[in-house]
Parts: structure tokens; sequence; C-alpha cells
């Protein structure tokens, strides 16, 4: 039974006004505004749960109908109290405090940059690699001769951008894959299913970056060059959702069979109403586990790219035709690099050229912070997104 | 009063049951036989299923490399020949047809060098691939099978951070960690391939004959093998030193992406009756862990090994492009796309899907031997 005082509340069959509990639960639908997001909250709002998925709330049979209803109903326990019986772990908390960190980094970044947020500042004097300036009270990150800025300040105005970059990329993936792994699992061995796990094995054939990589350079050939940030997003998003529906398809195709499922098929429930209030919410956990590992390409390709062509390139660095010769390593990007100029902030572009240019230096790890805060900033993002997605997963589940 | 004579039933006939009316229960459907068993029908559907696959990777290659500029083009020559264009590009492809790698030095066909960066690769899995599952079956049992969060959660932690770690920056980091011991030990130094740089060489007499270009070794383009034929002990352990020093670079990043996936399933295994049947009948809990659990989770741990080897094969790229500068398949494809020539791509990822097939196939042929309902119900 549920706590409180809603339990001694007398239920009449013929009431025209039902008591509060009853009409909410049965009213709750997500709203439009959340439709990016809406797979993942699917679970939250339906209450699928990891052993049993939601109740069926058709017309009961029984003669005292209402009573085992609102019964049935009644021992669900809402959110909130989900949550004080059982309180989130420590990995959680911890991984949503650094998500509210970055989302206050970012946001802030939107109105302290405000006008110059796409352009790393340069300053002709920390250009200078003899004088290379490292973490002081003045500069806490150091600096980046290569760009002549400060890597704070470029970490900082780059927070947008990237988490921009990340969440419509995840949305994009979480989106398709998991409603096309759960229809396919749903629709075991028909149409669907066989298009979607064909489509998903031959695409799983080949390493997510290259696919992503090729994709991206092929439509940059008939895309202007200004639009190279959304299209490699939509081109990325689009790519990574076969991982993530083949292992939805997994568990989808588990809770197909499981009698909650097979009860709501014989009452008459729909083939959608059926995918939304059993095979979705109970198909979450594959999702969240492969939410963390979807961030990993994302920044490679950001990253690993910039970093061969400016370091590892045979040949030696490419230098722009008839350019004088500098004392610093000059950032350039690759043929087909989504980012729009050279001076862009973006963590990954820091990253690789931050890697590139420290070992340039002679003195080996002496130059540390030039990859060192960068990596921070994207290790620190995975590390956050995996701590939440694991602790909404022991959540779910009491025991793991 | 007898009844008519029946004859006995025919050996192997189903016994029909006494009674003075005719049967009611349904007739049950015979299962088809079939001259296959099912192990060979799953073979054989996953067999035919690879040329399909294949050539639906090459519809999107096509798609997203060679349709784009046709589109820009204004003659109706250059949208007709957008159809045709396919058909030959699949013939071309399964007839390895793939032309001449002109941004290259070597000016060869693209098979000759493919056959030359291949093998280097091929060392280098087979080195990283046994550490990674040495490293991977333990950690995976002992971090998921425990209940207390003293192990678990580091091991997360770290895989996590690790996951999230460029293969390339671990690759980076290694080889100057060990740069100027490396130096110290064999006068050479940690990068440039599976074989001695070409300082080394500069500095011993120049390179031996059966090192093509300073970079290609023969007859079987396998550095190990070919010094080891060539009775060449030196360079022997040079390129095993430097195949060890990436492939545990490898085996390390990759660990990451699988045990994200092996704890899953090490969890869900702890979970099973017969496992919480043996606790209660006081079997200790290593020889649960080790004689049941571990047995249960090998044709799944196989089965997440076939899912990941593309992700497996990306961090072999990184490391191969982040220890040297001409070696591997890593090289062949960071080349190209950097420098924006898309050509070579096609048969290069058409390889690389032949290899993750063939593979995946003998992986999941292994796991369907040691736990048929897992794969065959897929």
């Amino acid at each position: 039974m549920r706590h409180g005082s809603s339990a001694r509340r007398p239920i009449t069959s013929g009431s025209r006004r039902p008591s509060r509990a009853f009409p909410r639960v049965e009213t709750r639908r997500p709203s439009l505004g959340i439709l990016a997001v809406a797979p993942l909250l699917v679970p939250l709002v339906f209450g699928g749960t990891a052993t049993g998925g939601s109740t069926e709330r058709s017309a009961p049979t029984e003669p005292n109908s209402d009573l085992a209803a609102y019964e049935a109903i009644a021992e669900r326990p809402r959110l909130r109290e989900r949550w004080a019986r059982r309180p989130p772990n420590l990995g959680f908390l911890v991984g949503a405090g650094m998500l509210l960190v970055y989302l206050v980094a970012g946001v802030s970044a939107l109105f302290v940059f405000r006008g110059s947020l796409d352009t790393l500042p340069a300053n002709a004097a920390w250009m200078n690699s003899a004088t290379v300036i490292g973490p002081t009270q003045a500069h806490p990150f150091g600096v980046m001769p290569g760009f002549g800025t400060d890597l704070f300040d470029a970490l900082w105005r780059a927070a947008p951008w990237d988490l921009g970059i990340v969440t419509s990329i995840l949305a994009i993936d979480v989106f398709l894959g998991f409603f096309l792994g759960a229809i396919a699992g749903l629709n075991e061995g028909g149409l669907a299913d066989a298009f979607i796990t064909f489509v998903c094995d031959s695409l799983g054939t080949i390493p997510t970056f290259v696919l992503a990589s090729i994709t991206f350079a092929g439509l940059l050939a008939v895309a202007p060059g200004s639009v190279g940030l959304p299209v490699f997003v939509a081109v990325f998003g689009v790519i990574l959702w076969p991982t993530m529906a083949r292992t939805v398809r997994e568990r989808a195709r588990i809770v197909a069979h499981e009698r909650y499922t097979d009860s709501a098929r014989a009452s008459g429930a729909s083939f959608s109403r059926i995918l939304l209030r059993h095979i979705m919410p109970n198909s979450v956990g594959p999702v969240l586990a492969q939410l963390p590992l979807d961030l990993a390409p994302i920044f490679f390709v950001l990253a690993a790219f910039p970093w061969y062509y400016n370091c590892q390139l045979p040949g030696g660095h490419p230098t722009p035709p008839f350019s004088p010769p500098v004392p610093y390593l000059v950032p350039i990007l690759p043929a087909f690099s989504p980012l729009p100029n050279s001076a862009f902030p973006e963590w990954g572009y820091l990253l690789g050229f931050g890697t590139c240019e420290a070992f340039t230096f002679p003195g080996n790890f002496g130059y540390w912070w030039m990859y060192l805060f960068p990596l921070l900033a994207i290790v620190g993002l995975g590390v956050a997104v995996g701590l939440v997605c694991d602790g909404i997963e022991r959540w779910r589940h009491f025991d793991r | 009063m007898t009844g008519p004579a029946t004859e006995p039933p025919a050996a192997g006939a189903e016994e029909k049951p006494s009674g003075t009316g005719p049967s009611r229960e349904p007739q049950r459907p015979q299962p088809r036989r079939s001259f296959l068993s099912p192990f060979a029908r799953y073979t054989l559907r996953r067999l035919l299923l690879i040329p399909a696959q294949l050539v639906f990777v090459l519809f999107i290659l096509y798609l997203v490399i060679d349709v784009p500029p046709a589109l820009t083009g204004t003659s109706p020559e250059s949208l007709g020949a957008i159809d045709q264009g396919f058909v030959h590009l699949v013939v071309n492809i399964f007839t390895l047809n793939w032309g001449t790698a002109d941004y290259l030095r070597y000016n060869l066909p693209w098979t000759q060098v493919f056959a030359y960066y291949l093998p280097p690769s091929i060392q280098l899995a087979a080195f990283a691939l046994p550490i990674a599952a040495v490293l991977a079956y333990p950690v995976s049992l002992l971090a998921g099978w425990s209940r207390r969060p003293g192990l678990d959660a580091p091991v997360r932690l770290a895989t996590l951070g690790a996951a999230m770690l460029p293969a390339f920056m671990l690759g980076t980091l290694v080889l100057n960690l060990i740069f100027f011991n490396y130096l110290d030990w064999f006068d050479d130094v940690p990068g440039q391939g599976l074989i001695p740089s070409s300082g080394y060489f500069f500095n011993h007499n120049g390179a031996p004959s059966w090192i093509l270009y300073g970079l290609i070794t023969r007859p079987t383009g396998f550095p190990l093998i070919d010094a080891i034929l060539h009775h060449d002990w030196t360079i022997t352990l040079i390129s095993l030193t430097k195949t060890l020093i990436q492939a545990s670079v490898v085996a390390v990043a990759y660990l990451a992406i699988f045990f994200r996936h092996a704890r899953t399933i090490v969890r869900s295994v702890r979970e099973e009756v017969y496992i919480a049947g043996a606790r209660s009948r006081g079997v200790p809990e290593q020889t649960i862990l080790w004689r049941h659990a571990a047995r249960a989770v090998t044709p799944s741990f196989l089965l997440i090994f076939a899912l990941t080897i593309p992700e497996y094969l990306g961090v072999q790229f990184a490391v191969e492009v982040a220890f040297a500068d001409q070696f591997g398949f890593g090289y062949l494809i960071f080349a190209a796309l950097v420098q924006g020539y898309l050509d070579p791509l096609i048969p290069l990822v058409f390889l690389i899907a032949v290899l993750v097939l063939v593979w995946a196939l003998i992986v999941d042929l292994v796991a369907v031997r040691l736990d048929p309902r897992g794969v065959m119900s897929r």
C-alpha cells in the first residue's frame, strides 16, 4: 500500500470526481517539448521497472474491479516516494554534480564571451616558444603558444560548443537507436526486425570513427563549409544508432516474451502501446550502458585528426604556402574538419593540437598542461555521464 | 465377442489411445526434416549473408563518396552515371580491380599496397588480442562478481575514464615515457612501426636487403617472421619488443570498451538460480566464480568480442599511427582521410568489412559450439 493519507481515502465506483491518485497516474503523458529526450524519459514517465514492467491498466474484469485497480495502482510508488525509499547512490550524485558544473560553465560562457564565442583570442606575446607560460596564478591552466591563448579561457569558451555537439549527437543516437532497437525486438522475426538487424549488422562492420569521417567528408563535398558542424552532428548521430539499436534489440526481444507483455497482448493492447508502455521502459538498461561509450568516438574524431594532421603526417608538419617561418607550431585543420576555422574553441581540437605541440618541444613531459586540461575536460564529461547512467541503472535495480 | 483383428502397430508409429471414438487430439505437425544440422544451417545462413552485407556496405560508401560529387555536376550525363556507377563499383571491388595508389610514393596497384601494409597490422593484432583476452577475462569476472564497491567502483571509474581517453593519446604518452630507455636499450627509437627505425639502419650499415624501402619486409611481410627466417636476431628482438609494447597499449585501450559490456554479463550470471543454489549448498565462492560463472560467461564474452571488433580496429589504427608515421592500415586510413583522398577508402573499408565479418563469424561459431542457445537464436 502507498504511504500517506490517500491509502485511507474511500473509493466509490460511481464517483464522478475520483481521488487525486487515480486520474493523475492515468493522464501522465510526455509533453511535446521533450521529444528529443523522450526515449530516456519513457521509463520515468511510465514507471517501468527492471523486474516487471508497468502494469497494464485496462478495465479490470473482477467483480470488485475498482478496488482491485486502485490497489494495483496504489502499490506502485511515485517518483518522489521511490526517491525517498531508495535514494540514489553516491556515484549518481557525484556525476550529477559534475554535469551541473559543466552546464554552469557552458551557460555562463554564453554570457561572458558573447560575440566572440567562436574564435580563440590570440596574444602575439604568448606565441614565443622560448618563453612558454605554464600554469600560474594569472593563467591557471597555462598558455598554449600555438594559439597564443590562455587555456582556461579557451576551455571555458569551448564548453557551450562541446556540450551542444555532444547533446545533439546523443539525442539523435538515442532517439533512433532506442526506438528502432525496441521495434526490432518486439517484432522479432518480422520484416522490420530483419531490415533493422541487417542494417545494424552491416554498418557495424565498419569502425564508427571511420564511417563517420568518410560520410562527413563525402557530404562536405556538396554542403557549404559553413554548415560543417551541423552536418557533422547529424552524420555522427545517424552513424551511432546501429550500435545502440543492436544492444536495445537484444533486451527488447527478452522483454517481448515476458508474461506481462503477453498479458498486454492478450488483452488487446496495440503494437504501439506495448512498445511504449512495456518494451521501451524495460529496455532502457542497454541505453544507459551504451550512452557513455558513444561519447568516446565523438571526441576521438574531433581530437585525432587535428593531432595527426599537425603532428604525424609523413613529410612533416604542413605549413601554408609562402608563409614566413614562425617560432611556434601553427595550428592547421585537416581537409574535412567540421570546425569552421583554425582558431575555433573545441575541446577535442585543443587536445589534439595540445598533444602535438607539447611533445614537439624538447623536454618530454615538461609541457603537460597543453594536453592534460583538455583531456580532463573530455574525460570528466564522459565519467560524469557514465556515473549518472550507472546511478540510474542501479536505482532501477535494487541490487546492481 | 472378439473384435476385428488388428495389425500390430508399425515400428516407430505412435500408439493411439484406446477408446471407442476417434481421437480428438489435434494432429501435431511433424517437424520438417532437414539434411543439415542446426549448426550447419546457421553457418550456411551466415555465410550467405556476408555477400549481401558487403554489397550493402558498398552501397552506403557509394552513396556518401561517389554520389555527392555527381550530384554537384549539372550535366545529365553525370546524373545518369549514378545508377550505372554502383554496378561498376561492385564488380570492380569484388574482382579486386581497385585501381592504383596515386597519392603514395609507390604508384602501385592498391592490392599490392594493401599486401604491404596488412601483415604488420595482423602481427600487431596477433599479439594484442591474446593480451587483451588475458587481461579482460579475469578483471571483468572479478570486478563484475564482487558485491563490494571496493573493487567494482574503482575498476568501473578507471575503465570509464580510459574509454574516454583517445587511444592515440595513450600511445603518445607511452611512446614518450619509454623513449629514452628504449634508446639506451636498442640504440633505436620506439616508433616507426615494428622494425628498427631509419636512424638505426643509418648507424648499423644500412637496412638489410630483405627490407624493402626501409619499411616492408620480405618474403612474408610479417616483420617478426621475416627476421627469424633471415636469422637476424637483433632485428627479431627489436621487432618483438616493439610489437609487445604497441600490443599492450592496444589491449589496455580496448579493455576499457570490453569491460563495460562484460561487467553487465557477469552481473546477470550472478543472479542465476544455479549460482544461488550452489551458494546455498555451501560451495565456496571462489569455486562458484571460477568453475560455474567463468564457464557460463565465456560464450557471452565471445559474443561481446565479436560485436566490438570494429571498436578494436579503431583502437589499433590509432595506436599504429601514434607509434609510426608509415605503418599498417591505420596509416592508410588516417593519411587518406586528413588529406581528402577518398578513392582508396572504398576498397580499404571493404577489406575491413570482410575481415570483421569473417572474424565475427569465426567467433560466433566458437560461441555456438560452447553454448548453442545464445547465438543461434539471434
